[in-house]
C-alpha cells in the first residue's frame, strides 16, 4: 500500500531540521524491511506572527510503498521516533496518510492549501484527520505540528509545491550535463525551463552550485533557466527555487 | 542602517527579503553567523543572513535571534 508519511516542528533553533528527521524515518522504515520510501519534499506553511514556528515553519513529507501489514508497527515506531528525535522546546506533529482507498482526497489537499494562506486551529487539523481516517498525532510542547504535519501530506498529494530535499552532486568532466544524465544519476524525472518546456534529453545544460529539484506535475523536477549571454540553460538559483 | 527593533522588541531587517547583496554585508559584519539546514537556505550567497540559522522569517522580512 502506499502511504505519505509528514512531520512538522521537531527542531529548535540549534538542532538537527525537520529534513534530517524525516530522512533518518524514511531510512529506518527501509532498514526494518517495511517497504520502500521516495524522496523527501519539503513544504512551506504561512508565516504570521500568530504562528508558534521555530524560523521558517515547513513541513516534510515522504511517501512509502510499505507492506499493509506493517502499517500498525510502522506507525508505534514512527512516533517513538519523533518522542526520541525531536528536540527540546519543539512541537512536534506526525501524519500518515493510507492512499488507497482515501476518498477525501481533495479536503486534505484543500487543508494544505489553506495552510499557506491563513492561521488554522490544531483542533481543526484533529477534526478532519479523524474524519477522514488518517493518522494524526503530538508528541510533545504544544503539539502544533499537527497542523503543518497534515497540511504537508495535502501539499506533496497536490503534485505541485515544495523543493526537493537536499541537492545533487552530478558527475561530469565539466560544469555541462544533458537532461538524459541528469535523469541517469539523480531521481530527476523531467527537465523544464521556469516557462514551463521541457527539455530535449540532448540539449546541453550548465551546473549551477546547487542543484536541487522541485514537485511538479507530481514529479521530481529540475528546472533551468536561459542564459542570454552564454546562450545556454543554466540550474536555477536558490534564490530563483525560494518560491517552491 | 540595515536594522529596527521591531514590537516583540527583536532585532528586524530593513532589507525585507529581496534586499540579497545587504543581507550578505549584515552577514559579513556579523560573529554569530552560523549557516542554516542546506534546505532552508535560500541566497546563492553562502554567508547571508537570508541563509543564517539564527534568523526567523517574518511576513515581510526576519528577525534576528542573537539580538
Amino acid at each position: 500500500m502506499k502511504i505519505l508519511v509528514c512531520i512538522d516542528d521537531t527542531d529548535n533553533i540549534d538542532s538537527r531540521g525537520t529534513g534530517e528527521l524525516a530522512s533518518m524515518l524514511a531510512a529506518d522504515i527501509e532498514d526494518h524491511g517495511w517497504g520502500t520510501c521516495e524522496p523527501v519534499t519539503r513544504h512551506q506553511m504561512l508565516v504570521h506572527p500568530d504562528i508558534a514556528y521555530t524560523s521558517h515553519n515547513s513541513a516534510m513529507c515522504f511517501g512509502a510503498e510499505i507492506d499493509e501489514s506493517r502499517l500498525g508497527e510502522l506507525t508505534a515506531h514512527a512516533r517513538e521516533f519523533l518522542v526520541r528525535e525531536s528536540a527540546s522546546g519543539s512541537d512536534p506533529g506526525l501524519c500518515i496518510v493510507p492512499l488507497d482507498g482515501l476518498s477525501e482526497t481533495d479536503d486534505l489537499i484543500t487543508f494544505g492549501k489553506k495552510a499557506k494562506q491563513v492561521v488554522i486551529a490544531k483542533e481543526e487539523a484533529y477534526a478532519l484527520a479523524e474524519r477522514i481516517g488518517v493518522h494524526l498525532s503530538e508528541h510533545g510542547g504544544t503539539g502544533i505540528g499537527v497542523i503543518g504535519a497534515l497540511a504537508g501530506t495535502g501539499l506533496r498529494l497536490t503534485g505541485n509545491d515544495g523543493r526537493f530535499r537536499g541537492h545533487f552532486k552530478i558527475e561530469t568532466e565539466s560544469d555541462q550535463v544533458t537532461p538524459a544524465e541528469i535523469m541517469r544519476q539523480t531521481h530527476v524525472e523531467v527537465v523544464k525551463s521556469l516557462d514551463g518546456d521541457v527539455l530535449n534529453e540532448n540539449e546541453t545544460i550548465v551546473l549551477g552550485k546547487k542543484v536541487k529539484s522541485v514537485l511538479q506535475d507530481g514529479k521530481s523536477t529540475l528546472l533551468v533557466y536561459n542564459d542570454p549571454e552564454g546562450d545556454c540553460w543554466r540550474t536555477c538559483t536558490k534564490q530563483q527555487l525560494k518560491v517552491y | 542602517m540595515l536594522w529596527k527593533t521591531n514590537k516583540n522588541g527583536n532585532k528586524e531587517f530593513l532589507g525585507g527579503q529581496e534586499s540579497r547583496h545587504l543581507a550578505e554585508r549584515a552577514a559579513l559584519e556579523c560573529d554569530m553567523f552560523v549557516a542554516d539546514d542546506e534546505d532552508e537556505c535560500v541566497s546563492d550567497e553562502p554567508r547571508s543572513c537570508y541563509n543564517c540559522r539564527y534568523r526567523r522569517w517574518t511576513a515581510t522580512a526576519f528577525e534576528c535571534l542573537k539580538t
